[in-house]
């Protein structure tokens, strides 16, 4: 399987953290968009766990740690998946 | 030893904005820059002093917060400058100290890792670690110098531990730039990095449980609560400005008592002539009025350092968030907003944590228009004027609070506008903010902080506003007429003929020839407004602070036109009140917004912009108001 194909199957079965609930924990599988580098300086990463902490316009979420307000339009860019 | 190692090493401090490189630096250099809790308290570089355990010299430069070496912002920008040696006036680091918050090792050692792909030798300074290993963070620091190939201190800035090993190993020779193993095998730059640490982290700093609930997670529960967020946040900001008001009265009285007793002192020595009436009308007076708003800034920067150290500012940026939108901003333009009401100076500087450039220039352009403190005085003047105490002192809050109301909305709607025709970012920025855990204030800085405020502000008194004060008096005493009484010796006077030709300019305002000539000298600093108005109106001192007020109220609500129309009607009053709002009055923060901006056509657009807007405003006023019948 290319890689490219295997990135598009794992779209497909995660879910942005906008629609993740708050108070789950989520794994973060892929990034797309504009905003991915800037979100990985701050610590978006690929396979490190998040947690959403409120949604609303802006989101707040805890990622290693930190508590991070980001918009919506960034939550949009960030894939993730249920933990467990 | 080589003439190399004879000259000072330099010594940069970077990291992510929180994790404490002021600390450390204040530390290192003793010096006591302003520490916040809030992303992107330093903005520009500061540079200072240290010596080595061994007695050599090291120069050390604090660099602003930054996330990666992208230059996405301002800030950013400076600090990869300063790393490149590309700063004027700075030679490019020999070493740099990346500083990272330990309890948070996975986001802060990016940074860290394309430093060293820049081949710069590094040192590694884990900051933090009570805050982390109280997490239940297991930290292995020899585990990440075997590693990353650098030296690495773990440390506890604010405590002051940790730094004598730093010196250390800031010693000569320093140590060399380490390899980059992590990208070499990996499909991306990033993806290595990333990879790389997550190795680290699991080798090096063991996290037991990622999401504990933190004391900082329950004060949050309640402060961003959608409904009782926005409760705490207008009581705390309540609170801020009643206690400036009510809190500053008491030494507000000691100084104007202090002033007045001084100016009764020198009457008593010295012989009736010009040189009595230079010092107590023109300096003692002059100099007098504006001090006696030391208080009521000294307060706000106080509550505003309380705010930013304890980790609130992050919160009321995120909750501002969704207001500021609908002006075309964003929650990072809060807090350059909200400072402005203080001062417009370290409000424009603020704006450069701003990402997005458009958002940045739109914000530094309505900034003067938030209140600041220097406008204070004006009002304090007028208010009470247009409205007797006896009518209730809540009503003439009422007007202040208008005051300060009118000047945002209009503020709003001009950044609205503004932002609507500078057109969309190239590249959208969003909102991203991080929100620090509630820290406990740090004193020391804060009152330092402060300390420095009050200064700048008595220098200006002593310096600008005592320079004028002077050239008011001497304009409106010579030259000299023989025998006339004081109204034909004011009209004789340099300032009674420059108030003759300003005449016409102001008086559809509803202004006389003296209201101008004290606008004008106001165009220098706002403060001066009220010393001009005492010093052209002839207020005798006396020995009571209110006693002096309210002569000079007497004063100016018995001022009549020529035809025996008084000049303070209510109308005119407002016309004033409108006319401070909005008038950009303030060189220094002309000069400020040209350096932020990078365009003195900027600066200059904005002072003719604010300028006539506060003259059409004012003439609008007065001139409806008359045809409405006021």
């Amino acid at each position: 399987m290319s890689p490219v194909l295997a990135a598009d199957l794992e779209i497909d079965s995660a879910m942005t953290l906008n629609q993740a609930k708050v108070g789950c924990d989520m794994q973060i599988r892929v990034l797309s968009g504009p905003g991915c580098d800037r979100l990985r300086d701050l610590g978006f990463c690929e396979q490190l766990q998040v947690r959403k902490l409120a949604g609303g316009r802006n989101l707040i979420c805890s990622i290693c740690g930190t508590r991070m307000a980001i918009s919506r339009e960034l939550a949009e860019q960030v894939l993730v998946s249920p933990v467990g | 030893m080589s003439a190399a190692s004879d000259a000072p090493s330099t010594i940069a401090l970077i990291g992510n904005p929180n994790a404490g490189k002021t600390t450390l630096f204040n530390a290192l250099t003793g010096a006591n820059q302003r520490v916040g809790n809030y992303a992107g308290v330093t903005v520009e570089v500061k540079s200072g002093e240290t010596f080595t355990p061994h007695g050599r010299k090291l120069h050390v430069l604090d660099l602003p917060g930054c996330y990666s070496l992208r230059a996405n912002s301002p800030d950013e920008k400076i600090a990869l400058d300063a790393l490149s040696g590309q700063l004027p006036g700075e030679p490019k680091p020999d070493i740099v100290v990346s500083v990272v918050d330990a309890s948070n090792l996975e986001r802060h050692l990016q940074l860290t890792l394309q430093i060293i792909e820049l081949g710069l030798p590094c040192v590694l300074a884990l900051n933090m670690v009570d805050v982390a290993e109280r997490s239940g963070l297991r930290l292995d620091p020899a585990k990440f110098s075997e590693e990353l190939g650098i030296p690495v201190v773990p440390m506890q800035a604010n405590a002051k531990k940790g730094i004598v090993e730093l010196k250390q190993a800031l010693r000569f020779p320093h140590p060399i730039p380490a390899e980059v193993t992590w990208i070499a095998g990996a499909s991306d730059p990033e993806a290595g990095r990333r990879a790389f640490i997550i190795r680290l982290c699991e080798l090096a700093a063991r996290r037991p449980d990622a999401h504990q609930q933190t004391l900082s997670d329950r004060i949050d529960s309640v402060l961003l609560h959608p409904v009782l967020g926005w409760i705490s946040m207008l009581g705390i900001f309540f609170t801020v400005f009643w206690a400036i008001f009510s809190f500053a009265q008491i030494p507000m009285g000691w100084i104007s008592n202090g002033q007045a007793l001084l100016s009764g002192w020198v009457e008593s020595l010295m012989a009736d002539g010009d040189l009595r009436s230079l010092i107590v009308d023109g300096v003692i007076g002059g100099v007098g009025g504006v001090v006696t708003f030391l208080p009521q800034i000294i307060l706000l920067f106080l509550f505003i350092g309380l705010l930013e150290s304890s980790g609130y500012m992050a919160r009321a940026a995120y909750l501002m968030d969704g207001v500021m939108a609908k002006a075309g901003l964003s929650g990072k333009s809060f807090l350059p907003l909200f400072s402005s009401y203080a001062c417009a100076i370290p409000g424009v500087m603020a704006t450069r944590t701003i990402d997005s450039a458009k958002e940045r220039l739109v914000t530094i352009f309505v900034a003067p228009w938030m209140s600041c403190s220097a406008r204070l005085p004006v009002y304090f003047l007028i208010i009470p004027l247009l409205l007797h105490e006896k009518e209730g002192t809540w009503k003439q809050a009422l007007i202040l609070f208008a005051i300060y109301a009118l000047g945002t909305l209009t503020a709003f709607i001009v950044a609205r506008l503004l932002r609507g025709r500078l057109g969309e970012d190239i590249s959208p920025g969003h909102f991203l903010l991080e929100l620090p855990p509630y820290r406990k204030p740090q004193w020391s800085y804060i009152l330092r902080h402060v300390l420095d405020r009050a200064l700048s502000f008595v220098k200006k008194a002593g310096t600008i506003i005592l320079g004028l004060s002077i050239l008011l008096w001497a304009l409106s005493t010579y030259p000299k007429k023989a025998g006339a009484d004081e109204a034909e010796a004011l009209a004789h006077s340099a300032m009674g003929r420059i108030g003759a030709v300003i005449e016409p300019v102001v008086r559809p305002l509803g202004f006389d020839g003296r209201m101008g000539t004290a606008i004008l000298t106001s165009f220098a600093a706002r403060e001066v407004f009220v010393s001009s108005m005492a010093i052209l109106y002839r207020v005798e001192e006396t020995d009571d602070e209110e006693q002096t007020r309210n002569v000079l109220r007497d004063q100016l609500a018995a001022s009549k036109w020529p035809d025996g129309r008084p000049i303070f009607t209510p109308l005119s009053l407002v016309s004033l009140l409108v006319f401070f709002i909005y008038a950009l009055q303030c060189l220094p923060t002309t000069a400020v917004v040209a350096r932020e901006s990078g365009s003195w056509k900027w600066a200059a657009g904005q002072f003719v912009f604010m300028t006539g807007f506060a003259y059409v405003a004012s003439l609008l006023v007065f001139q409806v108001g008359k045809l409405i019948g006021f």
